[in-house]
């Protein structure tokens, strides 16, 4: 059994040859094919996943376009809003300052046509009852007094009306 | 019946023919270098088969080739060599299905384990040895490789003993590896082929003993036979993996 351990050199030679003979052999038709079949794929597949990122990137800034683009409209379209609610405020606000001025201007004209009515019923009044007042005052001077002082006193007294319906 | 003589019958090696003798060596047939070659044949023929193949059980061998290939460039040789790893690929993808496939040989029935012999693990050692001079002479140069043997660094009377003791450990390696890949192989067989020589020891005491001793030895052969295929392909990757250290060493400066 010593044998076990003692070394053979022209086995030792034969296994080197062998192996090394195997390696170049094996390196030319084995390993050689099947490598380049690994690199090619590996090769395949990162090509596809680099095309893949590329084109999720792309996407990704279509997307990026899109939503600044949406962002820009939403402020426009808040802007164009704000403006309209402006202008309607402000024709509001034109609307009814001319309509109270509208209003004032009737009230006014109103005022001004009870005022004239007012006055013309006041002297139509005055005259009436002036009228009345000689009536009355004539059945009782009738008697008394001639047409000339009548006259005389009359005329008096309508002067002293008409100023004091001025005052009035 | 002698247990020795059956345990030299099933791990020595046994001459065939000499084939020619060159100095003191005779270089001769025998039965580990016939598997030898046999595995060799078996490995270019299916290996290339599978690299060609794309259905059936070629499809699939290529598969699994495809899977070690990838995990030998990937786990063992690229973290070594970086960008030359596709050099020396060739030689580490042989190296493990040669061992492999040795180490397999034996099990089969009228196989031998090559490997089971210190000289074809020296000769594959030797290989290892010659690839460490080889790469670490190839990508350094000759007088960076030889300055760079010892640590660099280091005053120069501890160089003087270091430099001895570095190239000591080169030859150390190998023998380790020689010495490893040798004993585990050799060593499963031995505690088979004890099981089995059980039977016969008790049967030569009474015939009954040895029947009932047959069954649990048979069971255990088995077991270890089994935990040899298990050990045939660690002992390869271990043989693989520390090539690939030991030429890393050699082509990286330290």
């Amino acid at each position: 059994m010593e044998k076990l351990l003692q070394p053979d050199f022209g086995l030792m030679f034969w296994t080197i040859v062998t192996f090394l003979a195997l390696v170049y052999v094996l390196g030319k038709f084995a390993w050689g094919p099947l490598l380049y079949a690994i690199e090619r794929r590996e090769h395949h597949m990162r090509e596809e996943r680099e095309g893949a990122e590329r084109a999720r990137e792309g996407a990704q800034k279509i997307q990026a376009d899109l939503e600044a683009k949406l962002a820009g409209l939403d402020a426009k379209a808040r802007e164009v809003l704000a403006d309209a609610q402006k202008e309607a405020d402000a024709l509001r606000a034109r609307h009814s300052a001319e309509a109270q001025r509208e209003a004032e201007q009737l009230m006014a004209k109103t005022r001004q046509g009870l005022e004239e009515e007012k006055r013309r019923l006041v002297g139509e009044l005055r005259r009436e009852v002036a009228d009345l007042s000689v009536a009355a005052a004539e059945k009782l001077m009738r008697k008394t007094v001639d047409a000339d002082v009548r006259k005389t006193v009359l005329d008096q007294f309508f002067q002293d009306i008409e100023k004091g319906g001025g005052k009035n | 019946m002698d247990f020795q003589e059956i345990l030299a019958h099933h791990l020595l090696d046994h001459p065939i023919v000499k084939l020619a003798r060159i100095g003191g060596t005779t270089l001769t047939l025998t039965e580990h270098l016939l598997m030898m070659w046999i595995v060799g044949a078996v490995l270019i023929v299916s290996l290339s088969f599978a690299a060609r193949s794309e259905t059936g059980a070629g499809k699939r061998l290529r598969t699994a080739v495809e899977a070690i290939l990838i995990y030998i460039r990937d786990s063992i040789l690229e973290p070594v060599f970086h960008e030359r790893t596709h050099a020396y690929l060739p030689y580490f993808l042989t190296l493990f299905f040669f061992i492999f496939t040795c180490n397999l040989a034996g099990l089969v029935p009228y196989g031998a384990t090559a490997t089971g012999n210190i000289s074809v693990t020296g000769g594959l050692a030797l290989c290892t040895f010659m690839l460490m001079q080889f790469a670490g002479i190839k990508e350094q140069g000759l007088l960076s490789y030889l300055k760079h043997i010892a640590p660099s660094g280091v005053p120069w009377p501890v160089l003087i003993i270091l430099y001895p003791i570095e190239i000591l450990g080169m030859f150390v390696r190998c023998i380790a590896l020689t010495i490893r890949l040798f004993a585990n192989m050799i060593s499963g067989h031995i505690v088979a082929l004890s099981f089995l020589s059980l039977i016969f020891i008790f049967g030569a005491m009474s015939k009954p003993v040895g029947f009932m001793v047959a069954l649990p030895a048979v069971v255990l052969a088995l077991f270890i036979s089994l935990l040899d295929v298990l050990v045939g392909l660690l002992q390869a990757y271990i043989f693989t993996i520390l090539t690939a250290l030991f030429v890393g060493e050699a082509v990286h400066p330290h």
